[in-house]
């Protein structure tokens, strides 16, 4: 009994923590979401109101849209090249840890200054990119160039943390099957196909998981990079709520469009785990 | 036979440093420009462009941020106090939890633990409209205690994280504690974090990247230049000084060389323990 006691003190500090900065303001965004709330204290419960605006207005529908490309475009780009990226420093060549370690360096930086950065490099007139590549060309303002430039420096940022958990991954598979492979004849191509890539799949499913969930969530690079605009063309499902919430002081709206993106992370996580536990995995113990 | 294969082989070398290299120079090559704009002066800028060298180098941007009065010191000094303010807590407070949750039974813990599980789905632009209508109804909005309240009580991925690890502890040793003496804390303290330094040192890393670079939550919460951390100080200056962009760079740089000198300082520790992370 006392045990007891001394394990509810142990844990009160974060139950107090994670009850009221976690759980409360999740119950709370579904009760802002049912109510027209302005930022002075002015509200007025509407009910689906604003679920049926938002589904019937294109703002929603714009983001949904802008976000799932946003994803679609960075999250196999990053791995795949984090995959490539990790095969070849694995090999452990004389050198390649310092090569490591400089990979990782954009990740421990802020994305929203990295987004600066990157602002300033795609500039069209006084930009760096344009002064290597000697024309003009509006990276950020273009409404069809926007959403893949952010993608870039997305994965620009993320491939050398992502190579990180292949080559963890990598270094889990023993040597043997690779010299049996070689033996066998099978070349470079036919043994990463056939062989790394289905003995990664543990890997593979975290990452994937973890960056998808991470590019929904996407926020302060678009903010520095675009601001969502040109035309909404990068207004992905955190600008939206943020524009809605502390521009437009809709804090009912923007909290029924932050809603709709927690369903919606929650059914994703599900699905993918869904997905990939029907996938043959290898027992390498 | 035997030299084809050597030189197949001397290929691949060849391929694989090139394409490390490659890796290499296309990761600082945007770091590289924007600590050399941020070291030239704006009239050089003006005249030639991106690409030029600075000449002579020029600190005039960097002092220029550090000295104005609404420039870059106080935001340093707001983020080095809320960074460490946060790791204390955190740290300790997720210890604690995640020492009662691996090693103690107690009634509704299974229960609770599915709780904090469940708050890792939950994402921080969904908090944060109720969280900033929550403590500006406290009376809290702009002041120090709303940068750090949501975060200072423990986190559930630490917690997670932690757990993990600590059920890892040999039951042998516990027991043979137990039986020299040792109380609960006794057993934490003695034992179970001993054991644990590589984790907690990578968690400590992970909460101070993940603070330091920090931003909705402070731009929303914070107005002025009273309690703006570096980010929302670095936005603000790109904002405000829309082409100055060799004293935006200055900003960028001030923002992220801490950073980077810590990555560099923790090398070894960084890219071995970060894959560690990876939850089950």
């Amino acid at each position: 009994m006392r045990r007891g006691l001394v394990a509810w003190l142990l844990v009160a500090p974060s139950l107090i923590g994670v009850t009221c900065f976690l759980v409360l303001p999740v119950v709370l965004a579904f009760v802002v979401s049912l109510f027209d709330w302005d930022l002075l204290g002015t509200r007025e419960f509407v009910g689906l109101e604003n679920y049926a605006a938002l589904i019937g207005g294109g703002a929603l529908l714009n983001s949904l849209a802008v976000t799932a490309l946003f994803t679609l475009i960075s999250v196999p780009v990053s791995l795949a090249l984090g995959l490539g990226l990790a095969t070849q420093l694995h090999r452990a060549l004389p050198g390649s840890s310092i090569v490591r370690v400089i990979v990782v360096i954009p990740w421990v930086c802020a994305p929203l200054a990295l987004g600066v950065v990157w602002k300033w490099i795609l500039q069209p007139s006084t930009g760096a990119m344009n002064a290597i590549l000697g024309m003009r060309v509006e990276w950020l303002t273009s409404p069809s160039l926007a959403l893949p430039a952010v993608a870039f420096v997305a994965v620009w940022q993320n491939v050398g943390y992502i190579s990180l958990f292949f080559q963890a991954g990598l270094s889990r598979i023993p040597g043997s099957i690779y010299e049996a492979a070689r033996l066998d004849g099978a070349g470079p191509w036919r043994t990463l196909i056939h062989m790394t890539v289905p003995l990664l799949r543990p890997t593979t499913f975290f990452l994937a998981v973890t960056q998808v969930v991470a590019s929904f969530q996407v926020f302060d690079m678009v903010y520095a990079l675009t601001g969502g605009g040109p035309q909404h063309r990068t207004e992905v499902i955190a600008s939206l709520v943020y524009h809605e919430a502390f521009d437009a002081a809709r804090l009912g709206r923007a909290s029924a469009v932050a809603v709709i993106l927690f369903v919606l992370l929650v059914a994703i996580t599900l699905v993918q785990q869904r997905w990939f536990a029907r996938r043959i995995t290898y027992d390498m113990s | 036979m035997r030299t084809t294969a050597a030189r197949s082989r001397l290929a691949g070398y060849a391929g694989t440093y090139a394409l490390l290299l490659a890796a290499a120079l296309l990761t600082l090559a945007p770091f590289g420009v924007s600590v050399l704009t941020a070291l030239t002066s704006a009239g050089q800028f003006a005249r030639q462009g991106p690409l030029s060298w600075p000449s002579p180098p020029t600190a005039e941007n960097l002092l220029a941020l550090l000295t104005s009065t609404d420039g870059f010191l106080t935001p340093v000094v707001v983020t080095l106090q809320m960074v460490a303010v946060i790791l204390a807590g955190q740290m300790v407070f997720s210890v604690l939890a995640a020492y009662a949750f691996a090693m103690l039974r107690f009634p509704g813990r299974d229960l609770l633990f599915w709780v904090y599980v469940a708050t890792l789905m939950v994402p921080q632009v969904v908090v944060v409209v109720p969280l900033y209508l929550m403590l500006s109804e406290a009376g809290l909005r702009n002041t120090f205690w709303a940068l750090v309240l949501p975060f200072v009580l423990g986190s559930p991925y630490a917690i997670f994280l932690l757990r993990e690890n600590f059920r890892a502890v040999p039951g042998e040793l516990v027991d043979a504690m137990r039986i020299d003496g040792a109380g609960t804390l006794g057993l934490l303290w003695h034992l179970v974090v001993p054991l644990n330094r590589p984790i907690l040192a990578t968690l400590m890393l992970i909460t101070v990247v993940t603070h330091w670079n920090s931003f909705m939550w402070p731009l929303v919460i914070t107005s002025g230049p009273a309690w703006r951390t570096i980010t929302v100080a670095t936005s603000s200056l790109q904002s405000q000084y829309n082409n100055n962009w060799t004293l935006v760079m200055a900003g960028t740089t001030l923002a992220m060389l801490p950073l980077v000198l810590l990555m560099v300082i923790f090398q070894r520790q960084i890219t071995s323990s970060i894959a560690a992370t990876q939850l089950r």
